[in-house]
């Protein structure tokens, strides 16, 4: 697992923070367009991060009451907009269609992990697409008496999915055989530090510690609570978080970053077509230094368990999506690149799984 | 200085939350970003507290510090300590709700659950905790014990004398509860 996890960490790689903030740089000047001040920082006020912010002004580029408004522009284009804007509009709006893929490649990115949480972060993407369709432009202020109207008794809600442990909303509740329900997390450390009895009715819990989320009840409260679960994932996402958990949610950082970086991809053909130099230059190098990369950590794993595997070759899977997306003149060569790749790590896989069988 | 150490220690064992807590010199607790697993809930029960108090009680951070509570209650009428009323130190571990918080009676009571130093014997305070409970519970549970004291010797009273007496001589133990309490809780 070190050897696969250097590459993450490593400088160079593309899914390093560092990139991910240059990213950030880049399409900062396209976010002022797509937000104004005023949503940005209602936005923040709201605890939403940059992330959010994209996911959901992806989403929302894809919907028809943008297309209403970009014909209703174009019959001003003549003394409003530049051409070559409207024409790099029109572009975008054509690529709209592959950013279909998004959702596949979700789907595939969490196919080692369970499909639970697949479901989680669909449901996390919608989420915020529509709170911002629902906001609309500037009557942001109202937002808050606005998600209570719209649910009649969301204080009773607010009140019976909160945990008792941590009195915040249920964070991945687990519920127990008693059918009380707590943060997978609070439910835990009550197990390790007060016995195994339920916190509310003292009934024995026969295994506190392996609690599984109530996916129902989460996914529930996702819809209900967007805003909040979105400031705890922050909060668990952030480095200054519980030492406890520290694995998983490093583990889930990374993953993040994969998911914004196919996001920035995505959002960004313009600032990437504006340098098409620099951008030839940065696919020469990665795909050079992915394949030296990959020699190395072959090299290195001795014998590897099938999960790696299958982890190792999804990245592969991931980074040939990423080349494709990012070449459009020369997807062949990254193509046949990672395809190439793929295969040399399935017969690894399989040599391995032989050896295995033979000890 | 007592609550800015206490304060620094709490945040290290929460997992570095941030050194802007740790600077005590504020006026009032630090910001929520920077607080623990603990302190946020101890934050949570406080404004809960302040919506909904339990009646006849109140309880609120003594200091700077989040950890260091300070409570009231009321003597509830119809027991001889009405009228009175009794301090109460709330003392929050750092590993708070998992570990129960420490109270201390302030006022002298003439109780059979109270001993001298101030110490309760509540079994919600010991063995009987539950990290589902809160301060709003404890004080209603302190609150039952003016109304309800447990002399029985099952129930281990910290002073015997006034639990014998409380078993033996009603009028007499409640004399000099209310006694007591207009002496000390007034």
């Amino acid at each position: 697992m070190v050897t696969d996890n250097k590459p993450v960490t490593s400088p160079q790689n593309p899914k390093d923070p560092p990139r991910k903030q240059s990213h950030a740089v880049e399409n900062a000047g396209k976010d002022d367009t797509l937000f104004s001040p005023r949503f940005r920082s209602v936005a923040a006020m709201a605890g939403w991060d940059e992330e959010a912010l994209l996911v959901a002004s992806l989403v929302v580029e894809d919907t028809p009451d943008r297309q209403i408004k970009h014909k209703k522009r174009s019959n001003l284009q003549n003394f409003k907009t530049p051409p070559t804007n409207s024409t790099r509009k029109r572009r975008a709006q054509r690529r709209s269609p592959a950013s279909i893929p998004v959702v596949v490649l979700d789907l595939d990115e969490d196919g080692s992990t369970s499909k639970q949480e697949s479901e989680k972060n669909k449901i996390q993407s919608r989420v915020p697409a529509e709170m911002e369709k629902k906001t609309g432009d500037d009557e942001l202020d109202t937002k808050g008496s606005k998600s209570t109207g719209e649910i009649p008794c969301i204080d009773r809600l607010r009140e019976e999915l909160s945990c008792a442990i941590c009195l915040d909303i249920c964070f991945e509740p687990s519920t127990t055989p008693c059918g009380h329900s707590f943060c997978k997390k609070c439910l835990r450390s009550a197990a390790d530090k007060c016995g195994k009895r339920c916190p509310k009715c003292r009934d024995l819990v026969r295994n506190g510690r392996s609690c599984k989320v109530n996916t129902v009840l989460w996914n529930t409260i996702q819809l209900l609570f967007p805003q909040e679960v979105e400031a705890r994932k922050a909060a668990a996402a952030s480095p200054s978080s519980n030492t406890e958990s520290q694995p998983k949610s490093a583990a889930r950082v990374s993953h993040y970053n994969v998911r914004s970086r196919i996001i920035d991809a995505l959002n960004s053909p313009e600032s990437e077509t504006r340098d098409p130099e620099r951008r030839s230059h940065r696919i020469r190098s990665r795909s050079f230094r992915s394949s030296s990369r990959r020699d190395v950590s072959v090299r290195a794993r001795e014998l590897p368990s099938q999960d790696e595997d299958a982890a190792f070759a999804l990245r592969l899977q991931r980074e040939e999506f990423m080349e494709a997306f990012r070449s459009p003149s020369e997807p062949r060569n990254s193509l046949a690149l990672a395809r190439a790749n793929l295969r040399a790590m399935a017969s690894h896989a399989a040599n391995i799984r032989v050896r295995r069988h033979g000890n | 200085m007592m609550s800015n150490s206490m304060m620094t220690m709490t945040l290290g064992g929460g997992g570095g939350g941030g050194g802007r807590g740790g600077v005590g010199g504020g006026r009032s607790w630090p910001s929520t970003t920077s607080v623990s697993a603990s302190g946020k809930r101890i934050q949570k029960e406080m404004s809960e507290l302040s919506i909904d108090p339990p009646p006849d009680c109140s309880a609120s951070p003594k200091g700077d510090s989040l950890y260091h509570w300070v409570a009231t209650i009321f003597g509830p009428p119809g027991t001889p300590y009405e009228g009175g009323i009794f301090f109460l130190d709330i003392a929050f571990p750092i590993d708070y709700p998992f570990k129960p918080p420490k109270v201390l009676f302030k006022t002298r009571i003439y109780h059979c659950n109270v001993d001298s130093a101030g110490n309760v014997s509540l079994d919600i305070l010991k063995d009987g905790w539950s990290p589902a409970l809160t301060i709003s519970k404890v004080l209603l549970a302190l609150r039952s014990i003016f109304t309800n004291p447990a002399p029985s010797p099952a129930d281990k009273p910290l002073v015997p004398g006034i639990a014998h007496l409380y078993l033996a001589d009603r009028v007499k133990h409640d004399e000099l509860a209310a006694e007591w309490t207009l002496r000390f809780a007034r």
